[in-house]
């Protein structure tokens, strides 16, 4: 079999295109459960805490373990490296939150129902930038819908980020799934 | 000296390849999903598959997810190897050739 240095390169560059594309949707469709399960969570979680925002600090206490245990579970068939990564991720986040709230106390539930989902959001945007656009537009939608509600609602912002804020992490899990 | 491989270079079977080689060992892939990252006809795709499984490069998975039947396909360690030694052999050429060739 003879080949031309252009009929090689142009091989090359097609196996570059295929891989690239290939590496990208399997980041995207490996993402797409935790959207789906932390969008549901929110939805539950935000919806009870306007229920009842008395009691946010433990309804949070129980989604957010619920959520992380799922969420180790969703990984099923990735691999052990992406357990740890997982489990290190969200100890990182635990942390960094723990700390910023001490930090930043007295912080209101209005307040720290619009700090997480930016910070998320934020992640997700840092995420993209490296591994695809469909993950920079879903932490932009995600961080603007929360600014949005945060200033126009003052009351049911717990709501808002029930119904849009969740939503809007569920359509992002359905489209990351998709090709 | 790494060889060429006549079945990996058509150009679909490369992209098949490349498409494959770039999830994790041990992974399957979705016949309906690759079909639609190489936006290919289910003949087309059919044929090549084929043709790759025929050679040991590729195996094939039928099964049913309740009661829809799914077909996955995923590289053999053969599939591997003769992958990445067609990829040698394309540098070879490349590095072989002097600037004005490769354009």
């Amino acid at each position: 079999m003879v080949l031309s240095p252009q009929d090689a390169a142009g091989a090359l560059r097609d196996i570059e295109a295929a891989q690239a594309r290939s590496a990208q949707l399997h980041g995207y469709a490996r993402s797409s459960p935790q959207l789906l399960l932390w969008g549901v969570l929110w939805v539950i979680g935000y919806g009870l805490q306007d229920l009842f925002p008395a009691h946010a600090g433990a309804i949070w206490g129980a989604i957010v373990p619920i959520g992380l245990i799922a969420g180790f579970a969703a990984l099923r068939g990735a691999g052990r490296e992406a357990g740890w990564r997982y489990g290190a991720v969200a100890m990182t986040l635990v942390a960094f939150f723990a700390a910023a709230f001490f930090v930043l106390w007295p912080v209101s539930p209005r307040q720290s129902a619009a700090l997480i989902p930016l910070v998320i959001a934020t992640g997700y945007v840092i995420i993209g930038i490296w591994r695809g656009p469909r993950f920079v537009i879903t932490g932009v939608a995600v961080a603007a819908l929360t600014l949005a509600g945060f200033i126009l609602l003052k009351q049911h912002f717990s709501l808002w980020m029930a119904g849009v804020g969740g939503a809007s992490l569920i359509l992002a899990g359905i489209w990351l799934k998709r090709v | 000296m790494a060889e060429a491989d006549e079945i990996i270079h058509q150009q679909t079977r490369l992209k098949i390849m490349a498409t494959l080689r770039a999830i994790p060992a041990g992974e399957w892939m979705e016949f309906t999903r690759l079909k639609a990252i190489l936006r290919a006809t289910d003949g087309n795709l059919g044929s090549h598959i084929s043709t790759l499984e025929s050679a040991g490069y590729i195996t094939v998975n039928k099964d049913f997810v309740g009661k829809k039947p799914r077909t996955r396909v995923a590289l053999t360690r053969s599939g591997r190897k003769a992958f990445a030694q067609h990829v040698e052999f394309l540098r070879t050429i490349l590095e072989a050739a002097t600037p004005a060739q490769r354009q």
